[in-house]
């Protein structure tokens, strides 16, 4: 599903350059659940960035369902963001102007949908997030998790055939971060593919499979003690 | 096309649309108006006076020392004499005024002899036999006077000349069927009798009060025997027009030096005649231009500021719609369309305030009823200028990564 091969991204100014990522590899297959972990500064954010054709990278290749995205031009990236990712930001991004119903419908109008079928894909996503009765609210009536499932629900509505999600109970208190992480673990169950970056072990313990990043280059996670000790710890305390 | 989300968008920046949208209505408003002034001051200057007009010019001569009518009546004649031996003039008049002037004579026209309100209004022009080919007119029916025909005149002297000529307008206004020579018409000194009938001669004023008679002229067989307020109109041949002018005064002062030419309008071209007397129109055409131009400049303005801080305010909501799949071109669309909904109920407003501004303006000033054209034109000038305004701003929005939706704030 996604694949990048000794990709490298690298922030360049007159006077010095910067890697954010070196020599980075990863393969997500189909269906996995992948927790990609790391200390702040590490590189986790420029991978969700460039695995979500957000960002372009400096070298290496990166093939997305099949599809090596380097040669791809802005409207063709456009295109396969809305079609086939689903993105789920820490802070929600959910559009303020706009009510919850609106706001899932976005990437669909994007899409060219008919009508009908929005409004069907979006009460069905509405509902899956138990949001439906919401629709007519705006984000600032929602509380935090609230807007999560919102944002969710967006991400889904168009049937993506990958999930990124970056922190996505970051701004959350813990019973909505437990809501909002149940709620893909079920989408994960039902064959979702979802990459989710987060520097929270108990999270990263809750994935399948856990990917860590240190300065920019894909590293054992027993390179990383403490954090390793602490996603063991989660993964032992875990109630599944 | 995202036209309902845009509008529900709007509902939450009300004051920012509002103020937006007043200021496109109030902007129409005014530009379809001025617009419309614009164009019936423009068509005012286009007037035909029915000179030839490149070729004439006037002087205007006061005599100096006192001067019996009859004196003075030979100096002029003597004066004629002298412009008409000048090279490159082709013929001479002279008369108590002429088109575009500005001032002369103006009587009441009537049908009957005891008809209590005049039938038009006419500009009185004095003539003598050379005033049709010198002023360049057309005779279209009856004929010219004969040289006996015309005589001084004294201002005290009543105005009862026995035959006249008539301008095409008035002789239409008079006698629609056509058949004017011939018949008798009524000035404030008595009778007279229509022997031709001129094509065009423009009133001596394009004021107000000359507008109900502007084409309609009486021309009469006489000269006017007093010592200032009396014209010698002038024709050249082809390309001896500023030659002759030259030469005119030098003359007459050779030939008479009791008398006084005024250096700076003593001698007129007509070209200077008719731009002194549009000057008004010209400079209310310029400025209601100005003030277009200026209002639709600070309309553009308010409507770039508008969208660029919506642009600045919205960047992180741009970056999340890139994510989730937009192009450049929908964002570029998105804000185009936005600005196309604002100025669409601003215009729809201004229209409404254009024609309420216009039904004052006719009711207290006498303008015409604006045309739609005009209303139509300006919706489409602001409509543009709108899509204009915000085309900058909206391709800076477009310009804006995906990656934008990811950066906290």
């Amino acid at each position: 599903m996604l694949k990048m091969t000794h990709l490298s991204k690298v922030y360049r100014t007159e006077v010095v350059e910067t890697y954010a990522l070196r020599d980075f590899n990863i393969n997500v297959s189909e269906g996995e659940f992948v927790a990609v972990t790391g200390p702040s500064g590490s590189g986790k954010t420029t991978f969700l960035t460039i695995a979500g054709l957000l960002e372009t990278f400096t070298g290496g290749q990166y093939h997305l369902d099949g599809v090596e995205v380097s040669n791809l031009n802005d409207n063709e990236r456009s295109r396969i963001r809305n079609e086939k990712i689903g993105f789920i930001f820490q802070a929600f991004n959910l559009i303020p102007d706009l009510n919850v119903f609106d706001n899932v419908e976005v990437p669909l109008r994007y899409r060219g949908m008919k009508a009908p079928e929005r409004k069907e894909r979006i009460m069905n996503a509405l509902e899956r997030v138990g949001l439906a009765s919401r629709s007519k609210h705006y984000p600032a009536e929602l509380s935090g998790g609230q807007q999560q499932r919102v944002a969710i629900a967006r991400a889904l509505a168009g049937s993506p055939r990958l999930l990124l999600a970056d922190e996505p109970t970051g701004n959350l208190d813990t019973q909505m971060a437990r809501g909002v992480m149940e709620l893909l673990e079920e989408i994960h169950r039902e064959g979702a593919t979802i990459v989710m970056v987060t520097h929270d072990p108990e999270l990263a313990a809750r994935a399948q499979r856990n990917v860590h990043i240190i300065d920019g280059q894909v590293v054992d996670l027993a390179e990383d003690p403490r954090f390793h000790q602490a996603v063991h710890a989660a993964r032992a305390n875990s109630p599944a | 096309m995202q036209i309902k989300p845009i509008l529900s968008a709007l509902r939450r920046h009300k004051a920012g649309t509002f103020l937006i949208a007043m200021q496109i209505a109030l902007t129409l408003a005014i530009v379809c108006n001025a617009l419309f002034i614009i164009q019936q001051r423009l068509a005012h200057l286009a007037e035909p006076s029915g000179l030839d007009e490149p070729n004439i010019f006037v002087i205007q001569n006061e005599w100096v020392g006192a001067s019996t009518p009859e004196q003075l009546d030979a100096k002029m004649r003597e004066d004629l004499g002298v412009l008409r031996a000048l090279p490159g003039v082709q013929d001479v008049t002279l008369s108590n005024s002429y088109p575009l002037r500005g001032g002369g004579w103006d009587d009441g026209v009537k049908l009957t002899a005891d008809q209590v309100q005049d039938t038009t209004g006419a500009t009185i022009y004095f003539a003598d036999e050379r005033f049709i080919d010198t002023l360049g007119l057309k005779l279209i029916a009856g004929r010219n006077f004969r040289a006996e025909e015309i005589t001084p005149m004294n201002v005290r002297d009543r105005l009862g000349p026995p035959v006249v000529m008539v301008t095409k307008a008035l002789a239409d206004k008079l006698f629609p069927a056509g058949d004017a020579v011939g018949k008798t018409i009524y000035l404030v000194g008595g009778p007279t009798t229509i022997v031709g009938v001129v094509d065009l001669l423009q009133a001596q004023s394009v004021d107000r009060w000359a507008q109900s008679f502007a084409y309609r002229s009486v021309i009469v067989p006489k000269r006017l025997a007093i010592s200032l307020g009396v014209f010698y109109i002038v024709r050249t041949q082809p390309g001896q027009l500023d030659a002759a002018m030259r030469a005119a005064p030098k003359a007459l002062f050779a030939h008479n030096p009791r008398r006084v030419i005024n250096d700076e309008d003593g001698v007129l071209s007509f070209k200077e005649v008719r731009a002194k007397a549009y000057e008004r129109d010209r400079g209310m055409a310029i400025l209601m231009g100005l003030i277009c131009v200026t209002l639709l400049a600070i309309t553009a303005a308010g409507i770039v500021g508008l969208t660029s801080f919506w642009v600045g305010q919205r960047r992180k909501q741009i970056g999340v719609r890139r994510a989730l799949g937009a192009t450049r071109q929908d964002i570029l669309e998105y804000f185009l369309t936005e600005n196309l909904l604002i100025s669409c109920g601003g215009a729809l407003f201004g229209v409404l305030l254009a024609v309420a501004i216009n039904l004052w303006l006719v009711t207290r000033f006498e303008l015409h009823r604006l045309s739609l054209v005009y209303l139509l034109m300006g919706v489409v000038i602001l409509l543009l200028l709108g899509q204009g305004a915000v085309l900058a701003p909206a391709m800076r929005a477009s310009r804006v990564s995906p990656v934008e939706a990811t950066r906290s704030v």
